[in-house]
């Protein structure tokens, strides 16, 4: 059979969808399986298929989505056919058995495209070869009851756009569900009348999956393995969100609390293992629409939990290296449309436009410092008409590729890490927002473009000990990590991703991002008040950054890094009306730096003293404290370079600090001029190995924090009437309500407030600034020096500091 | 490390910032979620920096085993020179521990108290903005602190013809009582 061309009705897909799981799978009959099978014959069927459709289109509302030269054949030779066996059975109470054999196959489509655009989704083929066992019986009442089992190994997926592969090889899954139910009774009445789909139950679905790698030309970005028990409900309903065609979805999954639950990133033998997870997800009103141009896929809300209770690395056969723990983290969340009743502007939603091809951002409207490096990542050789053709070089409307439009809202999230029993809760994360996103596959590339990543996201406080705990601040914390409490953000950002790391496998990333006219919070209260960082440009550049999982840590080496933060106001009070700092421009320029995070936190510690030969108390003066095996190191070198050109040649880069005010105010009420005011300059601050910028730069500024989750002794302000200093100490667990204790017992001191336990390491062989200036608002062009050279040298910082957020 | 390092600024920092003491009813005054306490210590140059590592070369003006140790070459070392074509101004052999407990951050709005106990007019109505407050612990430790001021021709003591007159040197053990609060808030013209 060959080109043949069919157009099917949207049910037929919607049949497919709902049978498709019974055309895979294997898995060994057990005795009792098999005692029940009667002596009769059977039917067995050989099939050697090779089938080319030249299309297939999915009509919704008049709008095609088009499947264009879909084909099976043999892996070895697209011309010859593949084979495939059905063994069917009946057993004596009635159940259908078909065992399906399916050898060597490989599946391919040469495109996508939505009502024939110009440009596709690209090319996709799947090699696989499967065993599959399925069961299956009428139901008295009507609907279907059964298992299945699936197997499929040797399996190699491959995305490709304009000739360049992304490929997950040498997959393997394998899935069965001891309960399986279709039923066509589930009733919907969201839309306003009532409609009847096929209800779906799944229970006890176990599932397992591996790839071997994750590849870009053959290149692996490492490996990733899982597996995961859930029990499942799922009700179909045709009609989509724009009318009653389409598809509508509802879905509701409890992740079964099972140790051997686990997903696994593994990276040249060395592993980022996740594991222990449970959860539940409540999906409502998923919804599948073709429209004219795009792919419309939107839901009105998503809530549930995840949880992970062991977060370690490993050698990749489950084995840890230091037997430490990062700890582990439970989340829930709700993402939910929200509609205002006042002002539909302010209407949030969740929706996802899938479009076939790259879909190029308005470069005009881009601020001048992203703008040319958004047309030299929309002008890649791939994406333009070839040499040879008319208008080559021109953008080429036919490049393949995804682009996506999304809206998300996200209504609230609570996030708690818990380190040794110890629970802080990031609480009342709120995010909404809109993005424009290209994704396509240029030489051994994966190159992500955003554009327009408009939005906000706030975190409302912390929550210590237990999540009912009363909301505290603290999310300042946070900012020792570049994670600021909220932001108000307009993002421009290109991205391209290489396979290969530092060494062997790993993910490299080289990209340019903008954040334009951002509000920053970083230290602000419930009610929106505190320090704000106001009309903040920051433009980040990032290049060689690559990530690599090893034996004791996830590594991060920043091989060139240049960026300036332009923040024009630092205000106190309100984000907008709030007196200003004045400016505060902070220029930086690294190469060769590294970041790297560690299992395991500081252990066993002496605050104020030095810890004893065995570890096990202090030598002398001090407070020890064991705060366990879990928590998190974080190693930070960070080599400032001294002032150069950039390795691109795109710009002149340095290390440089500029405050800002007296400036002219501008034309706009509360707002000033950069530029026109005094300075104050710390120009081309750098480090080296001792002797100068001429030096080496390889121990840089260095910092290691051991970070865990820890009781704090938190003292009263004023003393008692002996002029003593008392401690506060919880009540109870619930830690909602606290006394002051002159000299805590052991269990009072279990529940003095808990915090953020962080032992450091500082160091530097030098560090150096050029000069430290003075610019007058009358003289720009003739700075006067107030230092003219600063060389610091030989310092080695410890700190054991336990920082507790307070009411 | 921001934390650390808005620490560190602190030594500098009260020099130049007002100092006021604020009472239990003052306390009572503040509002708002946000704020850290931090306690713990600080410590420099216990056994010698970086530049004391063996390995470094021989004759190295940097090279000496610390632990024990009380030479000038163990200590951290700031140089700063003020004019173009003079020397250099050191503090030099930085080392000691710094200890405390009760450390506060956070921003809060002050719109009424600071009137004497109710004897006078509300300064704080009349002041009326966010400030980022620094709550001073009530004892800071010093252990072992110590400093030298000097004047030397050239920034490192490894550059040829490298030399240092030290000033004077000062050594610090005790307790400090510090009390009260920072109050930093923007001033003037931004």
């Amino acid at each position: 059979m060959k080109n043949m061309k069919f157009k099917i009705p949207a049910f037929l897909i919607l049949i497919a969808f709902s049978i498709s799981n019974s055309c895979f799978a294997l898995k060994a009959l057990d005795d009792i399986s098999l005692s029940a099978v009667q002596a009769q014959s059977g039917l067995t069927i050989d099939q050697s298929q090779l089938l080319n459709i030249g299309s297939l289109s999915y009509t919704d509302d008049g709008n095609d989505l088009t499947i264009e030269g879909l084909r099976f054949s043999s892996q070895d030779d697209i011309n010859e056919v593949s084979q495939l066996t059905y063994t069917m059975d009946v057993s004596a109470d009635g159940t259908l058995r078909v065992e399906t054999d399916v050898k060597p196959t490989q599946m391919h489509i040469d495109g996508i495209r939505i009502n024939n655009s110009m440009a596709s989704f690209g090319d996709l083929t799947l090699n696989y070869e499967a065993v599959t066992n399925f069961n299956i019986k009428g139901m008295t009442g009507g609907g279907l009851e059964g298992s299945f089992t699936v197997g499929i190994s040797n399996a190699d997926l491959i995305w490709k756009t304009n000739g360049y592969a992304m490929s997950f090889d040498n997959i393997g899954y394998n899935a069965s569900v001891d309960s399986l139910t279709l039923e066509y009774d589930a009733i919907d009445n969201t839309k306003g009348f009532t409609r009847t789909g096929l209800d779906i139950g799944m229970d006890n679905f176990d599932f397992s999956f591996s790839t071997g790698a994750l590849s870009l030309e053959g290149v692996s970005l490492g490996e990733l393995s899982g597996a995961l028990a859930l029990s499942a409900t799922a009700q179909v309903f045709a009609g989509g969100r724009s009318s009653d065609q389409g598809l509508t979805l509802h879905y509701q999954a409890t992740i079964l609390s099972d140790p051997n639950n686990y997903v696994r990133f593994t990276d040249d033998g060395n592993s980022l293992f996740m594991g222990d997870f449970s959860g539940e997800i409540n999906l409502t009103n998923l919804t599948l629409d073709v429209e004219t141009d795009y792919l419309a896929i939107g839901f009105d809300q998503l809530e549930g939990s995840l949880n992970a209770g062991k977060i370690l690395i490993d050698d990749g056969a489950g084995n840890s290296d230091s037997l430490k723990s990062i700890g582990s983290i439970e989340l829930d969340f709700t993402l939910n449309d929200y509609i205002d009743a006042d002002d539909s502007n302010d209407n949030r939603y969740n929706r996802f436009q899938l479009a076939p091809g790259i879909t190029r951002p308005d470069f005009d409207a881009m601020p001048d410092q992203i703008k040319i490096y958004a047309e030299n990542f929309y002008n890649y050789k791939s994406l333009l008409i070839p040499v040879g053709q008319s208008n080559s070089g021109q953008p080429n409307l036919a490049a393949e590729g995804l682009s996506l439009a999304t809206q998300w809202n996200l209504a609230n999230a609570e996030l708690s890490y818990i380190d040794d029993t110890r629970r802080v809760v990031f609480s009342g994360i709120k995010s909404f927002g809109s993005a424009n996103t290209t994704i396509d596959v240029r030489d051994e590339k994966l190159a992500i473009g955003i554009s327009d990543l408009k939005g906000s996201y706030s975190i409302d406080g912390l929550r210590v000990g237990n999540e009912n705990a009363p909301l505290q601040g603290g999310a300042e914390l946070l900012l020792s990590i570049e994670v600021f409490q909220a932001m108000d953000f307009d993002i421009d950002g290109y991205t391209e991703i290489t396979a290969g790391g530092a060494s062997g496998g790993g993910i490299r990333i080289d990209g340019d991002y903008f954040f334009s006219d951002t509000t920053i919070g970083l230290s602000i209260d419930e009610h929106g008040e505190g320090i704000w960082a106001t009309g903040v440009n920051y433009d980040i550049h990032l290049r060689d950054i690559t990530f690599d999982v090893e034996g004791d840590g996830l590594k991060i080496n920043r091989g060139e890094q240049w960026s300036t933060m332009d923040i024009a106001n630092l205000r106190w009070g309100d984000k907008k009306t709030g007196t200003s700092l004045g400016r505060i421009k902070l220029e930086r320029f690294e190469q060769n730096s590294l970041l790297a995070i560690y299992p395991g936190g500081a252990g066993q510690v002496c605050v104020g003293g030095s810890l004893n030969m065995d570890g096990d108390g202090c030598s002398g003066v001090g407070r020890f404290e064991d705060r366990g095996e879990q928590g998190i190191t974080v190693s930070l070198r960070a080599a400032f370079a001294d002032e150069g050109v950039t390795s691109d040649g795109t710009a002149t880069a340095r290390n440089r600090l500029t405050w800002e005010n007296n400036r002219k105010e501008s034309l706009v009420a509360g707002e000033y001029d950069n530029d026109s005011g005094t300075q104050i300059i710390f120009n081309n601050f750098s480090t080296n190995d001792g002797t100068g910028s001429s030096d080496s730069n390889v121990h840089g500024f260095q910092a290691n924090l051991n970070i865990d989750v820890y009781e704090t002794k938190v003292l009263k302000k004023t003393p008692n009437a002996d002029g003593k200093f008392e401690e506060l100490i919880y009540d109870t667990d619930a830690r909602d309500t606290y006394k002051y204790v002159l000299s805590p017992n052991a269990a009072q001191k279990a529940l003095r407030p808990l915090g953020f336990a962080v032992q450091g390491h500082i160091t530097f062989k030098e560090l150096i600034i050029d000069e430290v200036q003075l610019v007058h608002a009358n003289a720009r062009t003739t700075p006067q020096t107030v230092f003219y050279g600063v060389v610091m040298q030989n310092l080695d910082l410890t700190t054991n500091l336990t920082a507790t957020p307070i009411q | 490390m921001k934390i650390i390092i808005t620490v560190l600024s602190l030594f500098y920092l009260q020099a130049v910032l007002a100092l006021e003491p604020l009472g239990e009813n003052e306390m009572d005054q503040i509002l708002g979620l946000g704020g850290v306490y931090l306690s713990g210590d600080l410590t420099i140059n216990d056994v010698g920096g970086p530049l004391n590592e063996s390995g470094a070369e021989p004759g190295d003006a940097w090279q000496q085993d610390c632990a024990a140790s009380t030479n000038e070459r163990c200590g951290a070392r700031i140089a700063v020179r003020t004019n173009n074509t003079s020397g250099w101004i050191v503090l030099d052999n930085l080392r000691g521990r710094f200890s405390f407990e009760g450390l506060t951050l956070k921003t809060r709005l002050i719109d009424s108290g600071f009137d004497n106990d109710g004897a006078s007019s509300s300064d704080g109505a009349s002041f009326d903005r966010d400030v980022f407050e620094i709550g001073l612990p009530n004892t800071m430790n010093f252990s072992n602190v110590s400093y030298t001021l000097a004047n030397s021709n050239k920034a490192r003591p490894t550059e040829v013809g490298f030399k240092q007159t030290d000033i004077f040197n000062v050594k610090i053990d005790g307790n400090v009582s510090l009390s009260g609060n920072l109050l930093l808030f923007p001033t003037g013209n931004p």
